[in-house]
């Protein structure tokens, strides 16, 4: 028996007709609608700091917060932070995609498996150049460059020393909590 | 992450918004939508049998529901013949549920095991008296009886020579294998 898949285009038109409640926190992960774990503090609080940290790069990048991202046809995430190609406008009338992204941060408390074994392989196949994992069970970022297929050519993870994007540099130890 | 487990009420609202095609068949099993294999011509030809030989039942005795829809608890299933109690609009109010059916039929030619390890226990559970399920590849059919919450109290297989009897319907075995 063959699980059906939605595409976006169907779970657009769900959305609409008010089918999924209005508080469930979904996103569509290759054609199925799979439920979001709640946000506890700690990952809220590493994420507002890296707003502040990446915010010197207004007008260099957009900054988008927890907003839908589409990879492909039957797949819409809601990754926690994503630096987009500028200008603003350009995503007024569609949704950003894979090749719109310069960076994607992920922060990971209790989905870390699921974001290193399931997104991290849709982001490369989109195209994400760059994505970011902060685990904050153990304390470090998982960093992945140069997609290849369904996984990065590049991958570290570090405790300490600096990430740098567009040419701003962020300590790790300023992100982890 | 857990699969957003999708109820009967967010499939039949699907349903209404046009998110599926026309011609798509799916069962809605707890929660999955699951797309129906196509029914070949030894399938087809055996339900159009049954329904022949059941049809004197019908309308005074019973109402036939061919590959239409049954509710049984949360999951909404497409067995291929159900015999229900006569009403008066033929189930256009509501739907039917596992409570109201008199006999469920399955024919099973590839999908042996998702008929005897999910959609009759679903069909126990839902209250179903009698389900018969007949197994084209292993020359019989299994007949049961006495549904509990965990399954059919009696399991009986007959093979050709035997019959089936319902409401005063004499079925030989050999005409369905």
């Amino acid at each position: 028996m063959l699980r059906h898949r939605f595409s976006t285009e169907d779970f657009h038109r769900m959305h609409e007709a008010g089918i999924l409640p209005e508080d469930a926190r979904v996103e569509l992960v290759e054609g199925e609608i799979a439920n979001m774990s709640p946000i506890g503090k700690k990952h809220a609080y590493v994420l507002n700091t890296l707003v502040d940290l990446l915010s010197p790069l207004r007008g260099q990048a957009v900054l988008s917060i927890q907003n839908p991202l589409v990879l492909g046809p039957f797949t819409e995430v809601y990754p926690d932070l994503a630096l987009l190609k500028p200008p603003r406008t350009r995503y007024r009338d569609r949704l950003p995609e894979g090749e719109d992204v310069l960076l994607l941060v992920e922060v990971a408390d209790t989905s870390l498996d699921y974001d290193l074994n399931v997104k991290v392989p849709l982001y490369a196949r989109a195209g994400v150049p760059e994505v970011w994992v902060v685990d904050l069970a153990r304390d470090r970022i998982h960093v992945f460059r140069r997609p290849a297929g369904e996984g990065y050519g590049e991958r570290e993870a570090l405790e300490e020393g600096e990430l740098e994007v567009l040419g701003l540099n962020i300590p790790v130890q300023e992100v982890l909590p | 992450m857990t699969r957003h487990k999708i109820s009967l009420e967010e499939f039949h609202r699907m349903v209404e918004a046009g998110v599926f095609p026309e011609d798509l068949r799916l069962e809605l099993v707890e929660g999955e939508l699951l797309e129906m294999s196509p029914i070949g011509k030894r399938h087809a030809a055996k339900v159009a049998r049954l329904t022949a030989l059941l049809a004197p039942l019908v309308p005074e005795k019973a109402i036939l529901f061919v590959q239409s829809p049954l509710v049984v608890g949360e999951s909404e299933l497409y067995p291929d013949l159900a015999l229900l109690p006569p009403r008066p609009d033929f189930y256009e109010e509501r739907l039917p549920e596992g409570k109201d059916a008199l006999l469920v039929v399955e024919v099973s030619d590839t999908s042996l095991r998702h008929d005897l390890g999910v959609k009759v226990p679903l069909y126990a559970k839902g209250g179903v008296p009698e389900v018969w399920v007949v197994d084209l590849e292993g020359r019989r059919v299994l007949v049961h009886r006495e549904p509990r919450e965990e399954g059919y109290k009696e399991v009986r297989p007959l093979g050709p020579g035997e019959s089936l009897s319902f409401m005063g319907v004499g079925i030989p075995v050999e005409v369905l294998l």
